[in-house]
């Protein structure tokens, strides 16, 4: 048997297909890149319907792996296992339901394979409900501007990059979302292929209010690992001294009332919420110095750059 | 011409960040390869291209498949100039490292009275560019300025710390902490291992080809960067004090506070909440200020940077056996 040089990986949770249809819907479409490739289905939870039809294509010959979870471990925990076991230079991540034309996927596969080209991602042309291209460019420009990232649909799960992406980014939890983004962090070179969006893509989603807090706290990691990395006296300094500066302020305005005017100042609530504020101030910026501390003290083991080649 | 980059490592180690140099990529070798030849240095070239989007790499490749003394350490992406130099220290192979500018503004003729500063005993020769051929308002006030700010917070008093042009002994700087912008302050931060720093008159010279990537906007990084290093040398030093001290007057006013109010209670039987509750805010930060002081002792213990280990780099040893080194004054 020769050499295997794609592994598509695809992560099978709560939003699945018909997992017989959508898989030779898939085979056909990467069978035309015309590279030696795999299947690895990572099955999220207990689907045992799905294993079974999945089981009964590999007795007749698909070349298929399926890793079976015990329980949900979330999909970037299942992206990660599929990785392990994935044996092509080349892995391609695909979501368990069509969300772009699959006439597509041989033209991602293709621009990968071009030697400057880490990974390439996909970004949907939308033609689906305004509250989903509402919601996810909310989501996608709150990124751009706070993360400085240039790519406009991180959503998308249709994903082709080199093995060394992987080896390098580590995803846990929600992360999977963010792999284009953290890759890019590490100075691996990207290429976002508009595509057409899948009909089937195209509901409406509206999620619980939960996930919506969730997505923002992703969002609000990923901001601040990428900005403040290495510096984090400079977002919990900023926060500090503004709260620092107004409890001050209004102490001072308290004060002036109070020997000047003549104001008492023993029984008046607004003391008690400047000191609180002053006091907020002062621990947030303490909190920044010993952020500061840590990285100072490592700064011998975190490398802050990553090399692409060494000549000589 | 000989090739001696891999049989043994080299006496020196001369490291030069690029970012978009193309033009200057043969003119910076040459220059520095006739200074090192006549002196019969045995020596490495490292150039560190930061992610350079113009010809910068494939030009020094072609002149690395030449001639194995020169070392090109591409980047991914563009770094910054701190990560550069810091790829180039780790990189560095010999004893000595000697870091400059990739714009020809430093003269490699220079190089060899910075390495003399060396010999005699010194741990960090700092170039310092006497006659700065830039304009006055826009570079060298602002510039001076800095060097003075920076002098007087840190206590390293060198008038030029925006000159690349340093020599270290690659034992103290390969253990000095060096990320964000701190290339600035490379003999502030070291500072740490109390090194002996030395300054050395060096050449500047007008940029022959490419873009200046300087301006009036980093005075306000620098202060900020600065105070920054100032409270971790500070806190790295004592990592108790700051913390504890800070705790200290929250608990005297926390106090002040509290004890009237408590002799009030005691007297008449009645108090203000207002006051109390203030002074219980007030101990409750210095609670968290004193735990905040006992967690920096734990990072500083899991930590690489270890005063112990780096104060010897720079100590001079008289143990009857070992010549200690040669005397020398601190500047």
């Amino acid at each position: 048997m020769s050499q295997v040089e794609l592994s598509v990986i695809i992560p099978v949770g709560e939003r699945s297909e018909n997992v017989v249809t959508l898989y030779s819907i898939y085979r056909d479409a990467v069978a035309r890149a015309g590279l030696h490739y795999e299947f690895i289905f990572v099955i999220d939870g207990h689907y045992d319907e799905i294993t079974q039809r999945l089981k009964t294509l590999k007795a007749d010959g698909e070349p298929l792996t399926i890793i079976n979870f015990s329980r949900p471990f979330g999909e970037a925990t299942a992206i990660s296992a599929g990785f392990q076991n994935a044996k092509a230079e080349l892995i391609m991540t695909l979501p368990a339901y069509e969300q772009i034309i699959p006439d597509e996927i041989p033209a991602l596969i293709q621009a990968c394979q071009a030697p400057e080209v880490d990974m390439v991602t996909a970004s949907r042309r939308r033609k689906d409900h305004w509250f989903n291209q509402l919601q996810a460019r909310m989501f996608n420009r709150t990124l751009g501007r706070f993360a400085d990232f240039p790519f406009t649909d991180t959503g998308c799960g249709v994903r082709v990059f080199r093995r060394q992406v992987m080896d390098e980014v580590e995803i846990y939890g929600d992360l999977h979302r963010f792999l284009p983004l953290l890759a890019w962090q590490q100075g691996f070179q990207i290429q976002e292929i508009k595509v057409d969006q899948a009909p089937s893509d195209m509901f409406l989603r509206l999620f619980r209010p939960g996930l919506y807090l969730r997505r923002a706290l992703d969002l609000l990691i990923a901001i601040f690992l990428s900005k403040f990395n290495k510096r984090p006296l400079r977002f919990f300094g900023l926060v500090g001294a503004t709260a620092t500066t107004v409890g001050l302020l209004g102490l001072a305005v308290l004060i002036f009332q109070r020997l000047v005017l003549a104001q008492s100042l023993a029984d008046r609530p607004a003391l008690l919420l400047c000191a609180l504020v002053l006091v907020l101030g002062v621990q947030l910026v303490a909190i920044g110095l010993v952020g500061e501390t840590i990285i100072f003290t490592h700064a011998r083991e975190i490398k802050e750059y990553k090399i692409r080649e060494i000549i000589n | 011409m000989t090739h001696t980059g891999r049989e043994s490592p080299p006496d020196l180690s001369i490291i030069v960040p690029l970012f978009n140099e193309e033009d200057n990529v043969r003119p910076l070798y040459e220059a520095i390869t006739t200074v090192m030849e006549d002196q019969g240095f045995h020596y490495e070239l490292l150039l560190v291209d930061d992610g350079s989007r113009d010809r910068t790499f494939a030009n020094a490749r072609d002149i690395a498949l030449q001639d194995t003394r020169l070392r090109v350490v591409r980047f991914r992406r563009n770094y910054g100039q701190t990560p550069a130099m810091a790829a180039g220290i780790d990189h560095a192979r010999g004893r000595i490292l000697v870091t400059m500018d990739g714009d020809l503004q430093n003269d490699p003729a220079d190089i060899p009275r910075l390495l003399s500063k060396i010999d005699e005993g010194y741990d960090i020769a700092v170039g310092w560019r006497m006659k700065r051929k830039e304009k006055f308002l826009s570079r060298r006030f602002p510039s001076m300025v800095a060097n003075r700010i920076i002098a007087r917070v840190t206590g390293v008093p060198i008038r030029d710390n925006g000159c690349s042009l340093k020599a270290y002994r690659a034992s103290i700087i390969k253990h000095v902490p060096l990320y964000n912008e701190m290339h600035r302050f490379i003999p502030a931060v070291s500072s740490v291992a109390g090194p002996q720093i030395v300054e050395v008159g060096v050449n500047d010279r007008k940029r022959l080809h490419g873009q200046s990537k300087y301006g009036l906007s980093r005075i306000y990084k620098v202060v900020l960067d600065l105070t920054t290093i100032k409270t971790l040398l500070n806190l790295i030093r004592h990592p108790m004090r700051l913390f504890g001290s800070s705790a200290g007057i929250a608990m005297m006013l926390a106090l002040l506070i509290l004890l009237p109010q408590l002799y009030t209670f005691l007297v008449t039987e009645s108090f203000s909440l207002i006051q109390t509750s203030l002074a219980l805010l007030l101990a409750t930060l210095g609670i968290f200020l004193g735990f905040l002081g006992a967690l920096c002792e734990l990072i500083y213990r899991t930590g690489n940077l270890k005063l112990e280990r780096v104060s010897l780099l720079s100590a001079t040893i008289d143990n009857g056996i070992s010549r200690p080194r040669i005397d020398k004054t601190e500047i």
